[in-house]
């Protein structure tokens, strides 16, 4: 740092309104956000029926339709199957869980 | 007719505290409020799950959840769920 | 084809799936295996679907898993007996999908 420079300028003109707000940070909390976050992420997906899928989310759409990787289903904390790639109708979703964290 | 509060607005006013969420199924969720859309799916951390089943309840821990608003039934706020009475 | 070139342009991740269903358009004409309510599943060949899931399989076999669950018997120690049998063309009513899975891409 040079000890001799002048003071910083001058603020620029102020702006007849606040300056907008920040874009929402992708931690606001909204499911959207949640989404956004995990995706790609290991999850655990429990449908109704209390079986889960643990797997990597790949993505998924409005109706919560979801598109799974390197899948395991559990029933009753058992693996009772393996799937490289798995579709899960929407419908059938309870929740969507972060296994790791985000 | 005065300003009434909407059902979804005393939710909002929940965000970021405790709530308890009851399913329609024997199924219970507590956890910190994020966050919600216009079909109450739900954001929730800390998250512990309570299913009841013929051999007693079960409790699972969980992190971060996107809960499916589908299947929800009631939602009380402020409270840490079953175990707080 | 339209689905490959999309596929080999984008590359946001390591499969390029942008939307779920895209894992169903990419298994047409590949045998997939169906889970569907009530204990049922299939396999067979996927010939169509829509945005409801319903499904066209061909060369189908159907499983049915019918579970005997015993008083006092602890779980996993009941009987299950399964069911097969066998279909060459069936219609899936989207609503009774639970998962499925392509055959595995390697």
């Amino acid at each position: 740092m040079d000890e001799s420079t002048p003071p910083p300028p001058p603020a620029p003109p102020a702006e007849p309104s606040p300056p907008p707000p920040p874009p929402p940070v992708a931690t606001s909390g909204s499911p959207t956000d949640f989404l956004k976050n995990v995706v790609g992420k290991k999850v655990v997906v429990r449908l109704t029926s209390g079986v889960d899928y643990r797997g990597i989310l790949s993505c998924l759409d409005g109706y919560m339709n979801i598109a799974l990787e390197q899948t395991e289903e559990h029933v009753n904390g058992r693996v009772t199957n393996r799937y490289g790639d798995a579709f899960i109708r929407g419908n059938n979703v309870l929740y969507i869980s972060a296994a790791e964290a985000l | 007719m005065a300003s009434q509060t909407l059902p979804l607005e005393l939710i909002d006013r929940c965000t970021g505290s405790r709530i308890w969420v009851i399913m329609k199924g024997d199924r219970e969720f507590t956890g910190t409020l994020l966050g919600f859309d216009d079909f109450v799916n739900m954001v929730l951390e800390d998250v512990t799950e309570y299913e009841t089943t013929p051999q007693g309840r079960k409790k699972t821990k969980l992190n971060q959840t996107l809960l499916n608003g589908n299947n929800i039934c009631m939602l009380i706020p402020g409270s840490s769920g079953p175990e707080d009475a | 084809m339209r689905t490959r070139t999309l596929r080999a342009n984008m590359d946001s991740s390591s499969t390029g799936i942008q939307e779920p269903f895209d894992l169903i358009r990419l298994s047409l004409s590949e045998r997939v295996f169906v889970k569907l309510r009530g204990d049922r599943e299939l396999t067979g060949v996927l010939h169509a679907y829509d945005g409801h899931m319903n499904l066209i399989l061909s060369d189908v076999e159907e499983t049915i898993m019918i579970v005997d669950q015993v008083e006092g018997v602890p779980e996993g120690h009941s009987t299950v007996n399964i069911a097969k049998r066998k279909m060459d063309m069936l219609f899936v009513r989207g609503d009774g999908v639970i998962l499925v899975s392509p055959p595995s891409r390697t």
